[in-house]
């Protein structure tokens, strides 16, 4: 894997502008997007992850605004930049005329919608939907290497060609997802948002695209930012998780931590709140209450009503992003249990001890182990 | 045959532990079913002229029998289209049936009287999928729950109205109960228009509760709530539940038994935890491969090997529907036989059964023809 960022998200914030004042749906996030990674975002409706990406894509119209930050986008170091430099200057995507992001749209970053069915023009076919994207973009290109190009990113996505004449209602939903995803491809992105591509779709449908998603960045080597509120999708899937929580991102890390050792008491109640299919049967302990309304956000931390560890602080300050420990590096947290000048209560076990991780990953060890025999004993 | 079998023996060692409570259908002595159905089957007719040959129809549930237990809950899991929600309304007598029948406390229901159909429904309550489209955003939430009590009779005064309105409010924990009972739904979130919901199906004092997908719209951590609420009421109520869902995992945790549906046929049914953990047919386990695995992390490392992820496509057209066991064009395992014929069930124990010629004593597959079988579809 690739370390090189490709996409840093720095500060933003969104607001809907409402009668009863502005609504912040995103509120102060920054991550950043490596070459070739797939980033989670994970999040409850109204969490902000959706109009974080819109965000990201300058699709958002009033009464959404971007009130402030930064999305800096790092053209590959190998394309000389207009001054001959190796590497080009970063470039806000937020301020980008109409007609560079016109260009940086769809050729650098595009987007799969969550909805295949209403993305998709029902009255044009697929392969008019595919040359579509390319006449735009590459006028030059004649229309017989146009239709070559849609018939072979159908092929890509593994949908045969001949379905170029067919219409979007008479395709699949699942055969519709991977036209959106054949569609997305067309210029050979470096980044793809992804919008809860799968959400839709039944589990079966949703592993062979989300296999075909994997496969496909193998190959072209894109990064994705793919959202959803599937939390066990994503740590599936995914490098690098960020969770959202009423428009703010309340903790990041690799996937792996963030399964063995989850550190805010958000994510924790999340792990905790979809059943498992495989290994013991845990107890689920949910999360009380239900999320908050943006429009009336608790003060501190917009979770502290709904956590079961809040102390003083918790109501007063806003957590930032912190580092908990000096061994998980790439695992951020806005917590005040992690703030030590803040004299958090003592961290409960699940939290903050390190055995049990070590316990977790035997555990782990052991599933993993009897998992593979499970599956070679198919055959 | 051994090979399969080894699939679930392995896994089967997870069964009971963790501290759960052990399941009450895995008792040797069950109650008896309040509700059944038997050999029941819906058929859809299609509109349209047809001059030649029998009327065309959407076979949409073909030979279904379950059995609803007090204090019991059912788990349907099936994909979009399998005939869950089909079975529910059958049950609910909401769709008159092609054929079969119901039997309600051992007495077949014959009555199709609108008299009739409210004594049942007295009985027989449903839940729906969508708390949005549920309740009526004219009325009141008083108005929802007071309804059925004046319909059913419980209620002989405004007062004693008012005092059990409140009464349920408390019971699905809707409280303080004065606060809600002048609000209308749009006030209220997803979760708390879902336990209104909960709380007019239990206004009408029923003996059998359907929930048909009760927490498919809500959000992940409020979920489980749901979910833990009616499992209360199902213990508290002595009540028999029955629950659909496209959520196998969550079949594991919520049900005592579960059953698979695919296609409009039953295909698998048992303790959920033997279902979930020793799946036997091959539709079951795909099913299960499908879902996702936080524990399998990183999906392009530990990608399970099973011919059955190779298995491409999707569930057939219920108008023209495959002949045999309906999910032969996509099983990797098919044999001749399971083109032509339907699966008899076979029973494995322990009230776990299927629908599979894999099983069956009269076929008895060996290793050889699964696997020679296995590799005739590839090729």
């Amino acid at each position: 894997m690739e370390t090189e960022t490709v996409l840093e998200v720095k500060h933003v914030s969104v607001d809907y502008a409402s009668a009863s004042g502005a609504v912040h749906a995103v509120d102060d996030v920054s991550f950043s997007l490596a070459r070739g990674q797939i980033f989670g975002l994970a999040g409850e409706s109204g969490s902000g992850k959706s109009t974080l990406a819109y965000a990201i894509a300058r699709l958002l119209r009033p009464p959404a605004i971007v009130t402030q930050g930064q999305v800096l986008y790092y053209p590959r170091p190998g394309a000389a930049g207009k001054n001959g430099k190796n590497t080009p200057a970063p470039v806000d995507v937020l301020r980008l005329r109409p007609e560079e992001l016109r260009a940086f749209r769809w050729r650098t970053l595009s987007i799969v919608f969550q909805s295949a069915m209403n993305a998709l023009n029902p009255v044009l076919t697929i392969g008019a939907q595919i040359t579509d994207v390319l006449r735009a973009h590459e006028p030059a290109m004649p229309r017989k290497a146009q239709q070559e190009r849609a018939a072979e990113l159908l092929r890509l996505v593994g949908i045969s060609a001949d379905r170029l004449q067919s219409y979007p209602h008479e395709l699949s939903g699942g055969m519709r997802q991977r036209a959106i995803i054949a569609i997305a491809l067309a210029l050979n992105p470096e980044i793809i948002i992804m919008d809860e591509p799968t959400t839709a779709l039944d589990v079966v449908v949703q592993r062979e695209i989300l296999a075909e998603i994997m496969a496909l960045r193998e190959r072209l080597g894109f990064s994705v930012i793919f959202i959803t509120h599937d939390l066990s999708l994503l740590l599936e899937i995914t490098d690098q998780i960020a969770i959202m929580y009423a428009g703010r991102i309340v903790e990041t890390a690799t996937q792996q931590q963030l399964y063995r050792q989850p550190r805010h008491p958000y994510t924790y109640g999340l792990l905790h709140s979809f059943p498992t299919l495989h290994g013991p049967r845990r107890s689920m302990t949910g999360i009380p209450g239900s999320p908050p309304n943006l429009r009336v956000l608790p003060s501190g931390c917009a979770f502290h009503p709904r956590c079961s560890l809040r102390f003083g602080a918790c109501q007063a300050v806003i957590p930032t992003l912190l580092t908990p420990t000096s061994t998980a590096q790439n695992q951020q947290v806005a917590c005040h249990l992690y703030d030590a000048s803040l004299h958090p209560p003592h961290l409960p076990g699940e939290l903050g001890n390190t055995q049990i991780e070590q316990i977790d990953n035997q555990e782990l060890a052991l599933q993993r182990e009897s998992g593979n025999e499970n599956h070679t004993s198919l055959y | 045959m051994k090979i399969i079998h080894r699939f679930t023996e392995s896994s089967a060692s997870n069964v009971g532990q963790g501290g759960m409570p052990e399941h009450s259908t895995q008792k040797a002595d069950l109650e008896a079913p309040i509700l059944e159905a038997v050999h029941l089957r819906k058929v859809f007719p299609l509109r349209g002229l047809r001059l030649f040959g029998p009327p065309r129809g959407v076979q949409a549930v073909e030979d279904v029998s379950l059995a609803l237990r007090p204090g019991c809950s059912t788990a349907l899991v099936g994909e979009s289209g399998s005939g869950k929600t089909t079975v529910a309304r059958l049950l609910a007598q909401l769709y008159p049936r092609t054929a079969g029948e119901l039997l309600f406390r051992g007495q077949p229901l014959t009555g199709k009287s609108s008299r009739a159909l409210r004594q049942y429904r007295r009985y027989v309550q449903l839940i729906f999928q969508d708390p949005f489209a549920s309740l009526n955003p004219m009325h009141t939430i008083y108005y929802h729950l007071s309804r059925p009590l004046r319909i059913y009779g419980h209620a002989h005064s405004a007062a004693e109205e008012e005092r059990q309105v409140t009464a349920l409010l408390e019971r699905v924990n809707l409280t303080p109960a004065r606060q809600f009972l002048r609000q209308f739904p749009h006030q209220l979130s997803g979760g708390q228009r879902q336990r209104v919901a909960i709380a007019r199906a239990l206004a009408a004092r029923p003996a059998v509760l359907l929930a048909d997908e009760p927490v498919s719209m809500l959000d992940v951590s409020i979920r489980l709530e749901v979910l833990n609420l009616l499992l209360r009421l199902k213990a508290e109520d002595r009540l028999a539940l029955l629950y659909i869902t496209h959520d196998i995992a969550s079949a594991r945790y919520f049900a005592d038994e579960t059953l698979v549906m695919y296609a409009g046929q039953m295909v698998e049914g048992g303790p959920s935890e033997a279902v979930t953990q020793a799946p036997r047919h091959p539709y079951t386990q795909l099913l299960l491969l499908a879902a996702p695995n936080p524990a399998r992390l990183g999906m392009a490392e530990q990608r399970p090997d099973s011919p059955l992820l190779e298995t491409r496509g999707e569930p057939p057209s219920l108008v023209n529907p495959p002949g045999g066991c309906r999910f032969h064009p996509r099983c990797p395992f098919a044999m001749p036989v399971c083109r032509t014929q339907v699966p008899p069930r076979t029973e494995l124990g322990n009230g776990h059964w299927t629908r599979c010629y894999l099983y069956g004593e009269s076929s008895k597959p060996t290793c050889s023809n699964v696997a020679r079988s296995a590799q005739s579809k590839e090729s």
